[in-house]
């Protein structure tokens, strides 16, 4: 019996609520989650990419600057020869076009010999007849032709950066040699406008910073040890650190000036990301508003999923109660059937005993005795109560015998009214009036009239035994649900008490006294009815009447009986 | 009217006895045995007018006795006792030739009344055989 209690039917809720909603959340999970994956992947792509550009046109730009200088100081070391050139006079108008050219990036220019030895030279400083031979700048620009420093100081204390280049060789070989104002250098770079925390600087390889970082620090500073990977690589590679302000920190680098310098461009994460996090906060609102659409929907079809769910229990839990009596029934029916036949022979002995013995009484012999009134008096009731054992066991023989029906078509009405002329004349004895509701438009079936008809007198002679002092017995005949031939059978009885009801058709479950009853005309009903495919049930409400209703298929189903 | 011979067969002994006694006292003349088998044995020996027969024995059933019984005297009537769920089975012993056929327990009156009927039956068969085998052999008769 699944009989199940309100909170297992809670469980059952709560466990399809967590299903369904489940089922649902993953899929909205993945998909929103792949999606925002993606979209930050190309986000990402996107920043990095932007970053990219930075570095490398500002890259660009740097040695562009660098190569310009260089090639314009060469050009005028091609154009103005030596002799020329050290000439103050021609010095100063080199070094003014180049002034006017570059924006007025060079803080001096000076005419080195082969020597190292300063023989011309224009600017704020007292440099005539220095002697480089010992800078390794010097060195350098003997073997290269080209030179450009790092930024330093020297012993002028402002940031700068040496520019050199050789003409000639060998003793022949001359430099000009100009330096180039560190803060006009490092405007190129400086002037890198990438959000409000986008920024370029450039460090050299032992970590000083050759322009100025715009949050903070100062051109020839050490950058923070650890801070830049100083390993030289080649391309722009990115590297997201912690920035001075506990932010997160996207950098990107790359090493310039035959890995001399390290540019870098960096940015806040949260900046770079920002369209990212907005999208991503506009995802997870939707994704919880959606949550708790899916909630919603989801309580409310396992409402009605577990409403139905125990619509079908209550529905299962009727036809499992059918079943069983069913079942029951039958087991007792062979069981009863059996214990029937083995009974029969001792109680036809017992009969024929009894007979023997009123046989003998009747003997001449026997004549004038005492107590013959006695003897005949018990013998006939022995004979009477074995009469009533027969009885009783032929009832149960029938309730389990294989019978032979005589299947053909039978208009319900008429069989009714057969029966209630069986029964009408009793009936109107004891002040019952029989109420008819035929339905005149009924089909006929195919079933056993036989057998019907002992139905529907037990049903009615119990409806009749039920009524005490007048009353009345209503019958009613239509058509039932799918193919099926109803008929209800009512009293206006005292009912039938709820305790009672689980019984009524069990064998041997009589409310009548003893001898007037023996409890089998229901159960033989109930057995009769699943043989030709119906079924019966009751509904009573005490103090009010019975009602038995039977529902018959138009067309008995072969091999049922 | 001379008496009819009875021959009860059941595997109820006491039964078979006690009603034999019954019968007795109501002026048949009646025998008893206990098994299919038993009956044949005896109306092969003996003549019967009404047999009464159990149908549910061991060994030999009513059904197969009746048969047999039939085939020794086709003449013979023969009453079924029956238990109530061997009722088809009766049934088709009547088919088979039985006269009819009685529920168990059976009332005395009754199967009193029935036994006469089939002896009344028997009795006018026999007279219509005993006369027609008359008129063959006066047929036969040269005259």
């Amino acid at each position: 019996m699944a009989k199940k209690g309100r909170h297992s039917y809670r469980g059952l809720r709560q466990y399809i609520t967590i299903i369904l909603f489940v089922a649902a959340a993953i899929p909205m999970a993945v998909t929103g989650g792949s999606i925002y994956y993606e979209y930050r992947a190309s986000i990402r792509e996107k920043v990095t990419t932007q970053l990219e550009g930075i570095v490398i046109f500002h890259k660009e730009s740097i040695e562009r600057f660098l190569e310009e200088i260089t090639a314009a100081m060469m050009v005028t070391t091609q154009l103005k020869p030596f002799d020329k050139t050290v000439q103050s006079d021609v010095l100063q108008e080199v070094f003014n076009s180049l002034q006017r050219q570059y924006k007025h990036a060079f803080g001096d220019i000076g005419v080195i010999d082969s020597k190292a030895t300063h023989l011309a030279y224009i600017g704020a400083y007292d440099l005539l007849g220095k002697n480089y031979s010992d800078a390794p700048w010097f060195k350098e620009v003997m073997e290269k032709r080209v030179f450009v420093s790092d930024v330093f100081l020297g012993f002028r204390r402002l940031p700068h950066l040496i520019v050199a280049v050789r003409q000639g060789d060998g003793k022949n070989s001359w430099i000009l040699r100009a330096t180039v104002d560190a803060a006009r250098f490092g405007s190129v770079v400086e002037n890198v406008r990438l959000g409000h925390t986008g920024q370029a600087f450039i460090v050299n390889k032992e970590g000083y910073y050759q322009t100025r970082p715009r949050t903070g620090g100062y051109v020839m500073e050490k950058s923070e040890p650890g801070d830049l990977e100083l390993k030289p690589f080649d391309g722009v590679n990115f590297w997201e650190v912690q920035g001075k302000k506990g932010q997160k920190v996207l950098r990107a680098k790359t090493w310039m000036k035959d890995n001399n310098w390290l540019l870098v461009v960096q940015q806040d994460v949260d900046e770079a990301f920002a369209e990212l996090y907005t999208t991503r906060n506009a995802a997870i609102l939707m994704f919880i508003l959606g949550g708790i659409l899916v909630a919603v929907v989801t309580f409310f079809t396992t409402r009605l999923l577990v409403r139905k769910i125990e619509r079908a229990d209550e529905e299962k839990s009727v036809l499992d109660e059918q079943l069983i009596q069913s079942q029951k029934l039958a087991s007792v029916g062979k069981l009863s059937a059996g214990i029937a036949h083995e009974i029969n022979n001792p109680l036809a002995i017992i009969g024929e005993e009894a007979g023997w013995m009123q046989d003998l009484l009747k003997r001449d012999s026997l004549k004038g005795l005492r107590e013959m009134d006695d003897f005949k008096d018990s013998l006939r009731e022995i004979a009477q109560q074995a009469g009533r054992c027969k009885e009783i066991t032929h009832k149960l023989l029938s309730f389990a015998r294989k019978m032979k029906s005589v299947i053909k078509d039978v208009n319900i009405n008429e069989l009714v009214e057969d029966v209630i002329g069986m029964v009408g004349r009793d009936a109107a004895l004891s002040n019952i009036k029989i109420v008819r509701e035929y339905n005149a438009h009924l089909p006929l079936m195919y079933s056993d009239p036989s057998q019907l008809r002992q139905v529907f007198l037990n049903v009615i002679n119990n409806a009749r035994d039920a009524i005490e002092g007048g009353g009345e017995i209503k019958i009613e005949t239509g058509i039932g649900e799918g193919d099926t031939i109803s008929i209800k059978i009512s009293d206006t009885g005292p009912g039938i008490p709820k305790a009672n009801m689980g019984k009524i058709f069990d064998p041997f479950y009589t409310t009548k006294p003893p001898g007037k009853g023996t409890g089998l005309g229901l159960s033989i009903c109930h057995g009769i009815i699943e043989k030709l495919g119906g079924d019966i049930s009751v509904a009573s409400d005490v103090g009010k009447g019975t009602t038995f209703t039977i529902n018959l298929p138009l067309e008995l189903k072969r091999g049922g009986i | 009217m001379p008496k009819p011979r009875i021959l009860i067969v059941d595997d109820e002994e006491r039964f078979v006895k006690t009603l034999t006694k019954r019968l007795t006292e109501r002026g048949l003349d009646v025998f008893g045995v206990y098994s299919g088998r038993g009956a044949i044995e005896e109306v092969r020996n003996n003549p019967y007018d009404v047999v009464i027969l159990d149908v549910r024995m061991p060994g030999l059933d009513g059904i197969e006795t009746l048969r047999e019984l039939k085939k020794i005297d086709p003449g013979i009537e023969v009453l079924m006792l029956t238990g109530h769920a061997s009722v088809d089975s009766a049934v088709e012993g009547m088919r088979l030739g039985a006269h009819e056929y009685l529920m168990k327990p059976c009332d005395i009156e009754e199967l009193m009344e029935k036994i006469d009927a089939a002896y009344e039956l028997k009795q006018t068969r026999d007279d219509r055989i005993r006369q027609a085998e008359a008129r063959r052999i006066v047929d036969r008769s040269p005259g």
